[in-house]
C-alpha cells in the first residue's frame, strides 16, 4: 500500500481525445500517442495523470477550433494514451507537444516535451539526452514517449 | 512576463520521512529551458473539456455526508495579486473518516455513502470558488512510521498560462498534526507553509448566507510568482 495515488479517476475521463471540438473533427492529421510511466527500476505507476498542452495543425495555440489541452490517467499497467492531431511547427521550434506529470510522491509537478523529430530546437538543445524526448514512431499515425522519472533512460524534465 | 517561483516556498523533489519521492523525483537536475508561446499560453475555457459539478460535496444521497459541515471560500489570483475569474478549479478531499472516495484507497476506514468525493468548480468574479462540504478527517500513511496525515484539502488549479498550473494543499488552523506533516514541512520558508493554511473566520463576521450551520474558512491559491503557493502532490 502507497500514500494515494487518489486523483480522482472521474478527473481524467473523457479528456485524451482532442480531434473533437464542440463535435466537429478539427483539421490535420490525427495522431496517436501512448506511453508507460515508470519510477525507479522501470516500476510502472497507476493513476498517474498526464496532462499535455500544444499547438494546432499549423503551429497556432489560439485556434478556436481546436482544443489544445488533454488529459489522460495511466492505468494499471502504466500505459496512458491520448487521440491528438499532429502540431504543426511554431515559429523557431520543431513540431512538439507539452507534458505535464502530476503523482503522489512527486512534490511538484514535471514538466517535459515531446519532440516527433531529433531536429534542431531551442529547448531540446539544451537537452543532454535529446533523443529520450523524441517519440517512437510505431506508424505513421501512431507514436509512443515513455516517461521515466528516475532511473536508467530517465527522461529529462524542465525546470518551470 | 511570467514571474517565476520562489524555490524557497517550494518543496525539494526528495522529502526526507517521504520514500516514495526518492523512487519518483528525477535524479537528474531539471534543465532551464527558454519559454514561447507554448509555455506562455494555456486552455481558455477549459469547462468545454472539463464539465463543472456542483458546488457541494455535503449531500450526494438523500442524506447529509457525516461530518463538520464547513463552508470553503477560496480566491485564486496570480502573481500580481489580481483575482483569476473563469479560472478552473478541482477539489478533492478524503471524508469524515479518513477514506478517499477512490478504488485505490485500501484503508479499512469506513466510506461514506453521502459523500462527494471531488468538485470541479470555475471561479466567480474576484476569482472566488464556494464549497459546502464536509471537514477531512486526518488518516494514517499505510506503512509509514506513524505518520498521520493532517486534515487537507486537494485543490488543482489552472491560471491563464500553461506555467501558472498549481496542484496544491490546503490545512486547517491549529492542528496539532500539521506541524508533523512531512508534505507540509517539506517547504521550508516558514510564511509559504502558513499560506498553506486557510483562515477560520468567525461566523458572526462572515456573509449572512453562510451562516447555515456550516464552518466558513478562507483560503488564498496565488498560482505563481514570489507568493506562490507552494506545490504538493
Amino acid at each position: 500500500m502507497t500514500l494515494g495515488p487518489f486523483f480522482p479517476r472521474e478527473f481524467a475521463q473523457g479528456a485524451n481525445d482532442l480531434t473533437i471540438v464542440s463535435g466537429k473533427r478539427a483539421e490535420g492529421e490525427v495522431i496517436e500517442i501512448t506511453g508507460r510511466v515508470t519510477e525507479l527500476d522501470g516500476k510502472p505507476l497507476d493513476n498517474v495523470v498526464v496532462e499535455i498542452w500544444q499547438a494546432d495543425a499549423k503551429g497556432r495555440y489560439d485556434n478556436p477550433d481546436f482544443f489544445g489541452w488533454g488529459r489522460a490517467a495511466t492505468d494499471a499497467r502504466g500505459v496512458y494514451s491520448f487521440k491528438t492531431i499532429r502540431p504543426g511547427p511554431v515559429q523557431g521550434r520543431a513540431p512538439h507537444i507539452n507534458f505535464l506529470v502530476l503523482y503522489s510522491g512527486l512534490m511538484r509537478q514535471l514538466q517535459t516535451t515531446m519532440f516527433f523529430e531529433k531536429a534542431a530546437d531551442p529547448v531540446l538543445d539544451r537537452v543532454k539526452h535529446r533523443e529520450r524526448l523524441v517519440a517512437r514512431k510505431l506508424s505513421s499515425q501512431s507514436f509512443s514517449f515513455d516517461l521515466r522519472l528516475r532511473g536508467d533512460g530517465e527522461t529529462p524534465f524542465f525546470d518551470d | 512576463m511570467v514571474e517565476p517561483r520562489d524555490p524557497r516556498t517550494q518543496s525539494e523533489g526528495v522529502v526526507a520521512g517521504y520514500p516514495q519521492t526518492a523512487r519518483r523525483w528525477p535524479s537528474q537536475p531539471l534543465v532551464v529551458r527558454p519559454h514561447d508561446a507554448g509555455e506562455l499560453s494555456g486552455p481558455a475555457k477549459l469547462e468545454r473539456r472539463l464539465p463543472p459539478s456542483k458546488a457541494d460535496l455535503a449531500g450526494r444521497g438523500a442524506h447529509r455526508a457525516l461530518g463538520q459541515l464547513i463552508h470553503l471560500r477560496a480566491r485564486v489570483v496570480d502573481e500580481d495579486g489580481v483575482p483569476v475569474s473563469g479560472a478552473l478549479v478541482e477539489i478533492w478531499h478524503c471524508n469524515s473518516a479518513g477514506k478517499y472516495l477512490h478504488p485505490n484507497d485500501a484503508s479499512d476506514s469506513p466510506p461514506d455513502p453521502n459523500f462527494q468525493g471531488n468538485a470541479r468548480l470555475v471561479a466567480g468574479d474576484g476569482g472566488l470558488v464556494e464549497l459546502r462540504t464536509i471537514k477531512p478527517a486526518a488518516y494514517a500513511v499505510p506503512d509509514s512510521d506513524g505518520w498521520w496525515r493532517p486534515p487537507h484539502i486537494h485543490f488543482s488549479v489552472w491560471g491563464r498560462v500553461w506555467l501558472s498550473r498549481l496542484v496544491t494543499q490546503m490545512f486547517f488552523p491549529g492542528d496539532p498534526l500539521n506541524d508533523h506533516d512531512a508534505i507540509l514541512n517539506a517547504v521550508r520558508d516558514p510564511e509559504a507553509r502558513a499560506r498553506c493554511i486557510a483562515k477560520f473566520v468567525p461566523t458572526a463576521s462572515g456573509p449572512a448566507h453562510l451562516r447555515q450551520g456550516a464552518l466558513v474558512y478562507e483560503y488564498q491559491l496565488v498560482v505563481r510568482g514570489r507568493k506562490a503557493a507552494p506545490r504538493m502532490p
